[in-house]
């Protein structure tokens, strides 16, 4: 497939950014070191995910992609409610959000 | 058109995802995931996807990303502190993440070449809400369980310390 045949369908730019998404996010999941930068990283793949599951539903003509599109992003926002929670937590106990610091659970 | 359209906002979502990982302070990560969202949202509008496309915004935009900045107004962070990280580390992390994208990217290229492609229909919210409340009715149940566990949960974890605690151990 030439270069001007993949920049013309819609199917490469969604592989495309779907893979850029999950590769920004874990690099950021990585590198940075502050707690809800990296909440935000875990959102961006998962973002990334649902963006391969709904082509994959939508192009084969099924439909479970589509709903566990659905309960992904039913879970994600549990999941981001239960991370900040822990982070307000953590910031209370050590003043700082760098995950350098949080060596233990404990004061 | 429509493939231009595609290349835009894909680009754009990239774009501002990028700017989620690499902006200093975490208020501009925010409002990038907000745009990076809304980048999504479209892609799925594309798609034909409408319902996924208006939830994505309504509980992504519209709930997480305001969780985050409230979270961020919270917790009054002095000025952004970002380490950057030692060189050697960085390459390694750089090299191992991109060398993912590329196998990902070829594999997707292969995998999803081979698949016989049907005609793209349209995902309605009628087809969406009559699985969800036939065929995966249970799941559905089980999700709203979850929730109300989550609420406890999440009182439990957030909720302010008292002054003077009842018991000492």
């Amino acid at each position: 497939m030439s270069l001007l045949e993949k920049l013309n369908s819609i199917d490469y730019w969604t592989h495309f950014v779907a893979v850029g998404l999950f590769g920004l996010g874990l690099l950021g999941f990585l590198i940075r070191r502050n707690a809800l930068v990296v909440l935000m990283c875990l959102e961006l793949m998962l973002n990334a995910v649902n963006l391969v599951l709904v082509e994959l539903s939508l192009k084969t003509g099924t439909s479970e992609g589509i709903i566990l599109v659905v309960f992904v992003i039913t879970v994600a926002a549990a999941e981001v409610a239960v991370g900040l929670a822990i982070i307000l937590n953590l910031y209370r106990l050590k003043k700082t959000v760098d995950i350098g610091v949080f060596k233990n659970l404990t004061r | 058109m429509k493939e231009a359209a595609f290349a835009f906002f894909s680009l754009f979502t990239l774009l501002t995802a990028a700017g989620v990982v690499l902006s200093r302070g975490v208020v501009y990560s925010a409002f990038n995931l907000v745009l990076s969202l809304f980048g999504l949202a479209i892609l799925y509008l594309l798609w034909g996807a409408s319902f996924i496309s208006m939830i994505q915004i309504l509980i992504y935009a519209g709930a997480i990303v305001v969780l985050f900045v409230f979270v961020v107004m919270l917790l009054n962070l002095e000025k952004p502190q970002d380490i950057a990280p030692p060189w050697i580390r960085g390459i390694l992390t750089g090299v191992s993440v991109w060398g993912l994208c590329f196998i990902l990217l070829r594999v997707f290229s292969r995998s999803f070449g081979e698949m016989p492609s049907v005609e793209p229909q349209k995902a309605s919210v009628r087809m969406i809400s009559q699985l969800l409340f036939s065929q995966y009715l249970w799941p559905f149940e089980i999700l709203t369980v979850f929730l109300l566990a989550l609420i406890v949960g999440i009182y439990m974890l957030a909720r302010p310390e008292r002054e003077t605690p009842h018991e000492s151990p």
